[in-house]
């Protein structure tokens, strides 16, 4: 009965072409493997994405939840023609993005999440999940909402995108911008970037095992730990602090 | 004019500090009296520039003198813009140079990240002249940018000796732990490399984001003190030599010669004639990097190298550590990070830790002389210090 | 009606300020509000420029050119530009038009365009 019931509850997805593999320089001179991954990559992909559901800043909870949703939804065949494409240094999970074909023609972009600040990491990822819907997928646009301000700020300003207000997002909440063919040809060369194919040495370490990210986002610091006076010897209670963060040392 | 030493430093980490104002520049001091060991302060100096717009505490000295429970010292918060910090310093110089105070503490601190980088921006571009500059969109960024234009044209430098800076910097920053940024960058990354226009866009051409310091929150402190006090310590001697400002027109454009920064010159000029001492005698500096062409043109104009041989002397590795005059050993404004009002007490936080062979990793051998440049607005109103060394 | 932007000379000694000044740059005198106001040329020469991608919010656009014009008297302005490939150097010619909207204002200044 189990097996009658999924082919009424399961979409059946359309034949999509896969994302070719590319690998680009960062600003630190790591090397990052940008690739689409599978359902069989997903139960890694959820380990390291639930921390992040419970760093309450700059909008970590939500985007990290949403994709946690997203991705297992993705496991467990109920969304429709969703991709998942990730970045990794040196194995390490660097960024996750995904989004969806809502029909031949029209794409539907999810969520940026970047695992690793200060390298715009999320820039190189969101680029490639746009060149995938348009150049590979063949969509005429893409529909677009951000969450985060500094989101909405980098795309919706930057690339001009489109307004389709009258189209509602799936993610809910405010109405749709759109990156249309036009708007991405026309920031093609600044849009396109990374090298094809990935070298062998760079593609095995990706492929071998998506590791956990080694210095991740986490949740502030204690806000009242200044006035609980936790000093060390040199007085540094920030520092200190720091280093908690940085899981050097237990708290004290 | 008595001589005036330092007792005590402090500093916070850098970066995002989610604890009220006045505690940001109250946590420095309680380590630079903690340094001294002196704790009975006569008149407290803060250094601030966004506290009424970006942390709605205005007043702040009063707070800060309160949480210290230093009442009923003396207190006042002094604002120069990005120059605050070393303006609070001048202040405090002046305090016990004239015979007035024994002990003055100067604090400085910011909280910026509390506000989005659109507010951030804004908030900075408020220096700039309200109908000449602001309502077309000026920031300082867009100054710097035109500066950097017109350095490139008349003098050789690249986007490439740019980079140089941001690189040397930002790694710098690795060896100091209190720094904002703590992420390499290589050259490759960030200007060579197929991808490095991703890595690295343009904010106001020429000028890159790696180019610019980031916005940071932060707290640094000076404790000053008299020559008789300095006697009764047993801390290495470090003496606020000599202090300099200058100021030039509020509008960039208004300046005769667009290419020069006369306010850094003249408060260099002023600052190591003080001190009675030449460029030349200069053993470590920290000068203002906000955007990295800033190190160049300040280095010129402060007299280390001549005219437009700035950023030679960067390609020759000059002003690395090693070099001939090691420049932001500490990361600079660019990987410390720019707290406004904390930086210039930061960059003087520095040059004593320098002079008082505590740098640890990033010390510069046998440093004896440090001089510091603080520039507010755009080049409007600079001030420089100088610190010796004694015994 | 054309509208311009006014620089102040004085009329002690004949200094002319933009913008405006509390009191002369050139002879430093100290009497209140001996200025006449003038208005500045529209043509000058590009001296240098930027295009600012990190704007304030008040700017809803990619990106905004600025610069600084030398104009025909002397006076260094700056202002925005409409111009799609400046060169340092170039003549250019001002117009006055809305250079910034906040929600009940707008602001006018100098936007530049190629002579």
């Amino acid at each position: 009965m189990t097996v009658d019931l999924e082919t009424i509850l399961r979409p059946v997805d359309s034949a999509l072409p896969p994302y070719p593999a590319k690998w680009v320089t960062l600003a630190s001179g790591d090397e990052m493997v940008i690739r689409q991954v599978g359902r069989d990559d997903v139960p890694t992909l959820l380990e390291h994405v639930e921390p992040l559901i419970h760093v309450e800043r700059d909008y970590y909870d939500i985007v990290a939840a949403r994709v946690y949703a997203e991705l297992l939804s993705f496991y467990r065949y109920r969304v429709q023609d969703e991709y998942v494409l990730v970045a990794q240094i040196d194995g390490e999970l660097a960024a996750i993005v995904n989004g969806r074909q809502v029909r031949p023609g029209l794409g539907m972009s999810l969520h940026t999440l970047a695992l690793r600040r200060g390298l715009r990491i999320g820039a190189h990822a969101f680029a490639a999940k746009m060149e995938y819907h348009i150049d590979i997928l063949g969509h005429d646009e893409v529909l677009v909402v951000a969450e985060s301000p500094i989101g909405f700020r980098r795309w919706m300003i930057e690339y001009r995108l489109e307004e389709r207000f009258g189209t509602p997002h799936e993610l809910g909440g405010v109405p749709s911008y759109a990156l249309t063919r036009a708007l991405f040809d026309r920031a093609r060369d600044k849009l396109i970037v990374g090298r094809r194919p990935v070298p062998d040495e760079l593609r095995e370490r990706a492929e071998t095992a998506i590791l956990p990210p080694s210095d991740p986002p986490t949740p502030p610091i204690d806000l009242l730990a200044a006035t609980r006076a936790e000093y060390d010897t040199t007085g540094t209670v920030l520092m200190m602090q720091r280093r908690i963060q940085e899981r050097e040392v237990e708290h004290a | 004019m008595r001589e005036v030493y330092v007792a005590g430093v402090g500093i916070t980490t850098f970066g995002r500090l989610e604890y009220p104002l006045a505690e940001i520049a109250a946590y420095p001091a309680m380590m630079a009296m903690k340094d001294a060991g002196i704790a009975d302060v006569e008149q407290v100096y803060v250094a601030n520039m966004g506290g009424g717009r970006l942390s709605h505490q205005t007043g702040l000295a009063s707070a800060v003198v309160d949480t210290l429970s230093l009442t009923p010292a003396g207190a006042e918060t002094i604002e120069n813009g990005p120059a605050s910090g070393a303006s609070a310093i001048k202040q405090g110089f002046l305090a016990v140079a004239s015979g007035m105070y024994d002990v003055v503490l100067v604090t400085g601190a910011e909280r910026m990240r509390e506000v989005n980088n659109l507010d951030a921006t804004d908030f900075i571009a408020t220096l700039t002249h309200p109908s000449a500059e602001y309502i077309y969109g000026v920031t300082l960024p867009a100054h710097a940018a035109m500066f950097t234009r017109l350095y490139m044209e008349r003098f050789g430098v690249t986007e490439r000796h740019l980079a140089m800076v941001a690189v040397k910097n930002q790694n710098q920053a690795l060896a100091n732990e209190f720094a904002h940024l703590q992420q390499t960058i290589t050259l490759e990354g960030i200007l060579d490399s197929p991808e490095a226009m991703t890595n690295n866009p343009y904010v106001a051409e020429p000028l890159r984001f790696f180019d610019c310091c980031p916005v940071s929150d932060g707290g640094a402190c000076l404790l000053l003190v008299s020559g008789d006090v300095m006697d009764r310590l047993e801390r290495p001697r470090v003496r606020l030599a000599g202090v300099g400002q200058g100021t030039d027109s509020h509008v960039v454009a208004e300046r005769p010669d667009p290419t020069e920064l006369a306010a850094v010159r003249i408060a260099a000029e002023r600052s190591m004639q003080m001190a009675e001492c030449e460029p030349e005698d200069v053993d470590v500096a920290e000068l203002h990097d906000a955007f990295t062409i800033l190190e160049i043109a300040q280095s010129e104009e402060a007299g280390f190298f001549a005219r437009g041989e700035g950023h030679l002397a960067l390609e020759k590795g000059e002003t690395a550590l090693g070099g001939s005059l090691p420049i932001n050993v500490s990361g600079g404004l660019k990987g410390r990070g720019h707290p406004v009002g904390a930086t210039g007490i930061a960059q003087a936080h520095e040059i004593v830790t320098q002079l008082r062979h505590e740098a640890g990793r990033r010390q510069v051998e046998g440093a004896a002389i440090g001089f510091t440049c603080n520039f507010g607005g755009f080049g409007n109103n600079v001030v420089c210090l100088t610190f010796r060394r004694e015994g | 009606m054309q509208r311009r932007i006014y620089g102040y000379r004085c009329r002690v000694c004949g200094t002319l300020h933009y913008p405006f000044r509390m009191r002369c740059k050139g002879c430093g005198n100290l009497e209140f509000f001996e200025f006449d106001p003038e208005p500045l040329p529209a043509a000058g020469t590009l001296v240098t420029f930027t295009h600012v991608h990190n704007l304030p919010a008040e700017y809803e656009v990619a990106r905004l050119g600025l610069g600084v014009v030398e104009l025909e008297d002397g006076t260094r302005v700056v202002g925005q530009l409409d111009i799609d490939h400046p060169t340092m150097g170039m003549p250019v010619t001002g117009g006055v038009e809305v250079v910034r909207r906040e929600a009940y204002r707008d602001y006018w200044g100098f936007v530049f365009h190629a002579a």
